[in-house]
């Protein structure tokens, strides 16, 4: 027996989880529909492919949920996990689902797959046939991620970096990588029996001013980490920013860097798709507001040429959104891409050089760490401030980098800590932004410039 | 004068704290930031450690609520190690609704010498460094 399959067995072997029947996961994954596989979809649909969030405890809800998207005509659905499991709390997870299913309230911010179990879940994530993406947040997945694929889930978000330093204080960054690699080998494995898998980096990170190139450097690392364990599907993604040209001109730069350092490690046979976020910021409380922010996204979006798109819904500024509310950004999400045809192909070079510069400086050092393996180069740059980003709350980021907006929104590097930002690109992003101010006035603008609705 | 700064309890929103912690050095002070998801022994652990003048605690999803009730009780086991440190929170202190003059006091009465609910970052800092001003003349 390998070693992978010992550590799978006991990790299987779990009181909450009913029997794992490996043979039978199989038999079921080498023939499920199609339809299932996002990657399959990237390939069949010509269009960008649209995708909400959502997820509610109970089975009913659920299928409640996937009733209302099918309706408005969702390409991709969404299985957002309780933040229980998501901290492995499989207990406390197990009691608020029973809570919930007796009494009529959610006692849990999304589905617990694991306490539904891989036999009932598969029912529902089969009978729509559309591809289910699973969207959770959890350093150590691997019991999910079995989970997940054994209930006909084959679009699997996250990442050591990206789910961990938005979201954790001090989960140990070695695990989470460590854990991660267990997705991965379990995801390329099952990538050989039918379509592939598709593994997705969550680009957004903390949302908050993070500068362009520190979002591309860790998605393509997440990528190449991914590709190096054998998928053969990979989402690389970025969330709107709050500058058009900013987010087209990261478009084109991500694409290029990401063929080019699958193809520096000598993969030349993955798939690489790239998703575009709608706004992630605070939203503005007028609906009607957010609705334009929205919609606004869906342009931008097409300028990028994403190949799916992630919504958001004109409740956002006042808590978790109605399944109405969901269904209906769906809806009109699908109809401004219907309309949008033709948009004119904006390139800037000079920002695009710039951007392709910083990431590959930024790349390099990672690759020049003297460690031996890459998941301990990415380790340790984060561990030395090489890759920073702002506003985590992880105890091992460095923090000492700051952006701003300048004025044409563009979110820029004025602090570079120890990024190894090169000099001219630094200088370039600095003469930008008007920096004769004091520091008090500064830190003003930049809690103006979180946002991009004033 | 020197700061210790963090959000209490299990809390982990962070962009508050880290401006919090610019504009604190930006005015001057020496800032200990412990950042997101802080216990309150740990607070004072860390002024205990550092000689700190000034204790600022923000919040940002309501926990200060259930955490902070027991600053008092807290700050009695360090016999008079506390008397000369300026305890400070801000943020939205409660879950669900209040007003400042129902909350103020409150937190007041459970050891605070400043409470800041849903206030300007700006017009606290101003405060802070205005009573530290009264207290050492």
């Amino acid at each position: 027996m390998s070693l992978l399959q010992e550590e799978r067995n006991i990790i299987l072997n779990n009181e909450y989880v009913d029997n794992f029947d490996f043979a039978e996961v199989e038999e079921f994954v080498k023939n499920a529909s199609k339809n299932l596989f996002i990657s399959h979809n990237f390939k069949t649909k010509n269009k960008m492919l649209v995708q909400p969030r959502g997820g509610f405890p109970t089975y009913n809800k659920m299928f409640a949920l996937y009733e209302f998207f099918v309706d408005a005509d969702v390409d991709v659905l969404p299985c957002t996990i309780d933040s229980n499991t998501r901290l492995n709390d499989y207990a406390t997870a197990k009691k608020m689902l029973r809570l919930s299913e007796e009494n009529e309230v959610d006692m849990l911010n999304g589905f617990p797959l694991i306490n539904h179990g891989y036999r009932t879940a598969r029912k529902m994530m089969t009978h729509f046939d559309r591809p289910i993406s699973l969207r959770h947040g959890t350093p150590d997945a691997r019991l999910l991620i079995e989970t997940a694929i054994a209930s006909g889930i084959f679009e699997i978000e996250g990442g050591p970096i990206t789910y961990l330093l938005p979201y954790s204080k001090n989960f140990p960054l070695d695990k989470a990588f460590l854990y991660w690699k267990y997705v991965e080998r379990v995801c390329a494995n099952y990538s050989k029996l039918n379509e592939p898998i598709n593994r997705e980096s969550f680009g957004p990170l903390t949302a908050t001013l993070v500068p362009p190139c520190i979002t591309i450097v860790i998605q393509l690392l997440e990528m190449l980490l991914s590709l190096e364990e054998g998928v053969k599907s990979f989402s690389v993604s970025f969330s709107q920013t709050g500058s058009m040209n900013q987010d087209i001109v990261m478009g084109a730069v991500i694409r290029k860097m990401a063929k080019y350092y699958s193809n520096q490690i000598g993969v030349d046979d993955a798939d690489i798709h790239l998703v575009y976020h709608q706004w992630m910021g605070a939203f503005p409380m007028d609906p009607n507001f957010a609705s334009q922010l929205i919609n606004m996204s869906t342009v931008i979006a097409t300028m990028v040429g994403a190949d799916k798109i992630i919504t958001k819904t004109n409740q956002e500024a006042a808590g978790i959104p109605t399944k109405e509310a969901n269904a209906e950004t769906v809806a009109n999400t699908q109809y401004t891409l219907r309309i949008l045809k033709g948009l004119p192909n904006i390139v800037d070079k000079e920002e695009e050089e710039n951007l392709t510069a910083e990431v590959m400086a930024i790349m390099e050092a990672v690759f020049n760490d003297s460690a031996d393996t890459l998941w301990r180069k990415v380790f340790n740059s984060i561990k030395n401030g090489t890759i920073d980003v702002p506003f985590s709350p992880h105890i091992i980021n460095n923090n000492e980098m700051i952006t701003i907006r300048d004025a044409k929104k563009n979110i820029r590097i004025i602090k570079r800590g120890k990024v190894p930002i090169p000099d001219r690109c630094f200088e370039y992003e600095k003469a930008q932004c008007d920096l004769t101010k004091d520091t008090t006035s500064i830190v003003n603008d930049i809690i103006h410039d979180i946002g991009i609705m004033q | 004068m020197k700061v210790v700064t963090g959000v209490v309890g299990n809390d982990i929103h962070v962009v508050a704290n880290r401006l919090i912690d610019l504009s604190l050095q930006a005015r001057g002070f020496e800032v200990f930031n412990l950042g997101v998801n802080t216990y309150l022994e740990e607070f004072v652990d860390a002024v205990i450690e550092t000689n700190a003048d000034i204790l600022l605690i923000s919040s940002l999803n309501g926990e200060a609520e259930g955490w902070c009730r027991e600053v008092k009780i807290l700050k009695s086991k360090y016999g008079n190690l506390l008397d000369d440190v300026v305890f400070m929170i801000g943020g939205n202190l409660v879950v669900g609704s209040g007003t400042a003059d129902d909350i103020v006091p409150r937190f007041k009465n459970y050891g605070f010498d400043l409470v800041f609910h849903q206030v300007d970052l700006n017009t606290g800092l101003d405060a802070l460094e205005e009573f530290m001003k009264e207290r050492n003349t």
